[in-house]
């Protein structure tokens, strides 16, 4: 069934101008622009997660290139226009690097301001032909074929169009895509899994402004006409609203929605004042109602269905056991893995960390301990690079890596999860385990275009990979699931296979056990241990006591930011310090802390009063 | 599994072959077209911004329009047929403009009213022309006459003539030399500034300012300081109406003593209005049609659009009345026929407007010359050029 819709729509592509007037045909030719336009910004938006109110501009940096080449330095249409795509992604090239530095809402400022200062640019240059526009652009030749014939125009169109979604979709589906879905759900979590941050913003940017430049290139070849008002804020709205209206996430969606609202805007031409209104009016109801847009309907309302009808009619998943790795092939590699030296963090007046020292061997679990507050997260946040030290030095395996960006230390190695856990919300368990595995580096992306069928191979590999991990962490049965419909504890045990899919030589748990029962505990601790013997060296903050004192080889207890005591767990146990440090502060339930990456890791509370018996 | 899936494959491509080689026989929308009927009404378009900064225009335009069509039919139509008039909202967008210019194609009007803004026009011409219905427009940019397109004709002179006329009176006739301009930079405001910087030049004159503003600024205190400090004689104003008007009401505040001179907005009661009696005593302005008293036609054409629309006539809603006049002569002539036939006819017609005597010459502009009005006492009294 699913195999015949391409086809059918291909014919239905190639049939439709025999049913349509001279105008129902420049409205579809016009459509498929606004399409164009629309996938560019679903890729931007939607699946990287960047606002841009700047795709109106990389529109316009198309068409007018495209003009002025054509028209003011005679070059051929096609020249031209392969001059006003590469234009156009140069421009979004530009757009990227406030990206880099600012995102969300400062972001939309940003790039707003661009789509106002090329308004301004275009009104006010002679080169552009000011507001009067540029006029008597020439008709795109091909081998002898009139493209001044709309209808001949739109086969042109069509191919494009058909070409630019395939690769939209291909793209989305790839590696790149899921690192990209990865970033847009949480940046932190996707650096931390090697995802080159900086290096995807410029990419999502570059592939807007390709599809607003192609965008550009066949609007002018329709019109033949450009003029500054085609570009403006108002018709950015427009475009928003195509792509919040078909549902930004996904490119199908994006493509209907611009379809659907340049029809509708076509019907509504006489009643344009309430258009407008309109316009506002069901983006605001879709944004607070759907806001997965049209293309996310279906999802949600057989949801809603099967919430009605009480339940999933599929057999009852289940965690299944965990199968231990094999020993390390090799014999144990010896040395120091991690080593901190005299490592201070300050957040302005907050003294966070204070000369913390200490040394991780290889194959080694370690534990880190201490009372809320103590600094054990700023620890792991500095080890994995979301912090940068105040002062003292991070060296892994002999390389000094401090201030190193959290997707570089992944590169070398440093695997972490997260307090309260950060798995990728929109992506199923499968994609985040995906993320995780590819270990290609983004600079990787030109395959995309030259090589596609190099990255399907790789997809598939990485595919038969995801499926032996998730079969050994007893996740198969919700591979398909999103992450926040499942139980707690499975949510955890997803975090470690994700960051075990990396094949790291340094895990960094933190808080593992938060919210596990007796068994899970239990099962935690063996799991551990495996992943010790597979020759990945670990540490680990936890407050479940017993668990410290069964699995670690060493313990290093943290309290107000100086390490108070180091040593295997018996001996820690008994130093008079740390039993006064707990003193007060004892059977710390994981729920009580809040986000481990946000500044207030720090902040205190001074809860239960209690004494500890495992510290004893 | 396999073969029966090459079956389905090679199917489906012969399908698609075999649609291919049925549609390879004829091109689509060749046959196709919008052919209007002889019998019927006589479909005519009136595109103008009903939305957005420039609908007062649109709407001015349209209503002038709506009043010669319903004086026509009220005299019996063409041939006995009544002409339907149809208002389109371009949203003064160029995309939008052309989606119009295809709609009214393939829906069978057989002519065009409209637009005021000149950049749709200009993206809707060469459509217009393909499909052979001529359009009557209310642009004035330069660059419309300059298409020379034989479906295209204006229903005003170009910016061209009334900054010519104005730079005759000011500098021939007064013998001003010492003048600056203040224009905004949308599609009038552009075309006015490039229009009197040319006809300055001819005269040897350099302007002392040239401050561009944008059309929606509102407070213009920085570029008049600027102008004030190089002490003109004249300072001309390129904007529409209710900019003008801010520009000379606090012109006269930062005590610029300057005679302000202008197209025809500024002799418009928006214009009056805004900028006050007293400071727009004395403006120059450039116009064929200064009035609504200046003689009987006027008047009547006047009196006709206040028991209309209950409002006072002004100069958009009669250059859009003259330009629908010419139209329905016009129609007379080829007895509601379209195409060629009607342009021509169009191009034929001697029409004594509220503007002037209308004579198309072969770019599409029908009338070539502008009077001189005088603001005195809130009324805009016409000058007898030397």
């Amino acid at each position: 069934m699913k195999r015949l819709v391409v086809p059918l729509l291909a014919i239905a592509a190639w049939l439709l101008p025999y049913g349509l007037d001279p105008y129902a045909i420049h409205v579809v030719d016009v459509a498929i622009i606004f399409a164009l336009l629309g996938i560019g910004l679903g890729l931007v938006m939607g699946v990287a997660g960047q606002i841009n109110l700047a795709q109106v501009a990389f529109f316009g940096i198309g068409a007018y290139t495209c003009a002025i080449l054509t028209t003011r330095a005679g070059l051929g249409f096609w020249v031209a226009a392969a001059l006003a795509v590469l234009a156009a992604v140069a421009i979004g090239l530009v757009v990227s690097i406030p990206a880099l530095r600012v995102q969300s809402h400062y972001l939309g400022i940003v790039t707003l301001g661009l789509a106002l200062a090329f308004i301004n640019w275009t009104t006010n240059a002679a080169l552009a032909g000011k507001s009067e526009g540029i006029s008597d652009l020439p008709v795109p030749p091909l081998f002898g074929v009139d493209l001044s014939s709309e209808y001949l125009f739109y086969y042109v169109e069509i191919v494009v169009f058909a070409i630019a979604l395939a690769f939209a979709l291909f793209v989305v589906r790839s590696p790149l895509g899921r690192r990209m879905r990865a970033m847009r759900d949480d940046s932190l979590a996707a650096g931390a899994l090697g995802a080159e941050i900086p290096l995807l913003r410029i990419t999502a940017f570059v592939l807007s402004g390709l599809y607003g430049g192609v965008a550009g290139v066949l609007y002018a070849g329709l019109i033949r006409y450009i003029a500054p008002e085609t570009f403006s804020i108002a018709n950015m709205f427009l475009l928003l609203a195509m792509v919040i209206i078909g549902g930004r996430q996904s490119i199908v969606g994006c493509v209907i929605g611009a379809v659907a609202l340049s029809l509708i805007r076509e019907v509504l031409v006489d009643f344009s004042v309430y258009a407008q209104l309109g316009y506002g009016t069901v983006v605001v109801l879709m944004v607070v109602f759907a806001p997965t847009g049209l293309a996310g309907l279906p999802v949600r309302l057989r949801a809603r269905l099967r919430g009605r009808t009480g339940g999933d009619r599929r057999g009852p998943a289940e965690l299944r056991p965990f199968t231990p790795y094999g020993e390390a092939p090799s014999g144990d590699p010896t040395g120091v893995v991690l080593e901190i030296r005299a490592v201070g963090m300050r957040f302005k007046g907050l003294r966070a960390l204070d000369d913390v020292s200490l040394e991780v061997g290889a194959g080694e679990i370690r534990g880190v301990v201490g009372p809320n507050g103590s600094g054990k997260t700023t620890l792991f946040n500095i080890i994995s690079g979301f912090y940068t030290a105040s002062s003292g030095r991070v060296v892994l395996r002999g390389t000094d890596v401090t201030g190193a960006a959290p997707y570089r230390l992944a590169q070398l190695g440093v695997a972490r999860t997260f307090q309260n856990l950060r798995l990728f919300g929109d992506l199923t368990v499968r994609e985040n385990v995906l993320v995780a595995l590819d270990r290609t580096r983004t600079s990787w992306i030109w395959r995309y275009v030259a090589l596609p069928w190099t990255v399907v191979r790789q997809d598939r590999a990485l595919s038969a990979q995801a499926d032996e991990l998730l079969d050994r962490y007893g996740l198969t049965d919700f591979a398909g699931a999103r992450p926040q419909s499942l139980p707690y504890g499975i949510q955890r045990r997803i975090e470690i296979a994700r960051a075990m899919a990396m094949s790291p030589r340094l895990l960094l748990l933190d808080e593992p056990a938060a919210g596990l029962n007796g068994e899970e505990v239990r099962l935690l601790g063996e799991m551990v241990r495996s992943l010790r013997d597979s020759g990945v060296t670990v540490v680990i903050i936890e407050h479940n006591m017993g668990l410290v004192m069964s699995l670690c080889d060493q313990v290093t207890v943290l309290s107000s930011g100086r390490v108070i005591a180091d040593g295997p767990p018996a001996a820690v146990a008994v130093v008079p310090e740390v039993i006064e440090a707990y003193l007060g502060d004892s059977t710390y339930m994981s729920h009580e802390s809040q986000d481990t990456t946000s500044r207030d890791a720090t902040s205190q509370d001074t809860t239960s009063q209690d004494t500890t018996e495992a510290a004893r | 599994m396999f073969p029966r899936k090459l079956h389905r494959t090679i199917t489906a491509a012969a399908a698609v072959t075999a649609l291919a080689t049925l549609a390879a026989c004829a091109a689509p929308g060749e046959s196709t077209g919008g052919t209007a009927d002889a019998t019927g009404p006589i479909k005519i378009a009136n595109v103008n911004a009903q939305s957005g900064q420039l609908s007062p225009l649109g709407k001015w335009e349209n209503k002038g329009v709506k009043l010669a069509i319903d004086a026509a039919n009220k005299a019996g139509g063409i041939n006995g047929r009544q002409i339907q008039l149809d208002l389109f909202d371009n949203q003064g967008d160029p995309t939008v403009g052309t989606n119009l210019a295809r709609k009214i194609a393939s829906e069978g009007y057989i002519a065009m009213l409209g637009t005021s803004e000149s950049a749709v026009t200009l993206a809707m011409a060469p459509i217009l022309k393909d499909a052979k219905i001529p359009n009557i427009t209310s642009g004035q940019s330069p660059k419309l006459a300059a298409l020379k397109s034989p479906f295209l004709f204006l229903n005003a002179p170009t910016s061209v003539t009334y900054d010519e006329t104005l730079a005759k009176y000011l500098v021939d006739t007064k013998g001003y030399k010492k003048i600056a301009l203040i224009t905004n930079n949308g599609t009038y405001g552009a075309g006015e500034r490039d229009a009197f910087l040319a006809s300055l030049k001819t005269r040897g004159i350099t302007p002392l300012g040239d401050e561009v503003v944008t059309p929606d600024q509102k407070d213009f205190s920085a570029s008049l300081t600027t102008i004030r400090q190089q002490e003109p004689e004249v300072l001309f104003i390129g904007a529409e109406e209710v900019e003008s008007g801010l520009i000379a009401k606090q012109a006269r505040e930062l005590g610029l003593k300057a005679v302000f001179a202008g197209g025809a907005p500024m002799g418009t009661e928006p214009y009056l209005t805004t900028a006050g009696q007293e400071n727009a005593e004395g403006s120059v302005v450039s116009s064929p049609y200064l009035s609504n008293d200046t003689d009987d036609a006027s008047r009547t054409f006047a009196a006709a659009y206040q028991t209309a629309f209950g409002e006072e006539a002004e100069v958009h809603g009669a250059k859009a009345y003259d330009g629908a006049r010419i139209l329905v002569e016009a129609l007379k002539q080829t007895g509601g026929e379209g195409g060629q036939k009607l342009a021509d006819a169009i191009r034929a017609t001697k029409l004594d407007g509220l503007l002037g005597d209308f004579a198309y010459d072969e770019s599409g502009v029908g009338i070539h010359a502008t009077q001189i009005g005088l603001v005195t006492s809130g009324k805009l009294v016409p000058q007898t050029a030397s």
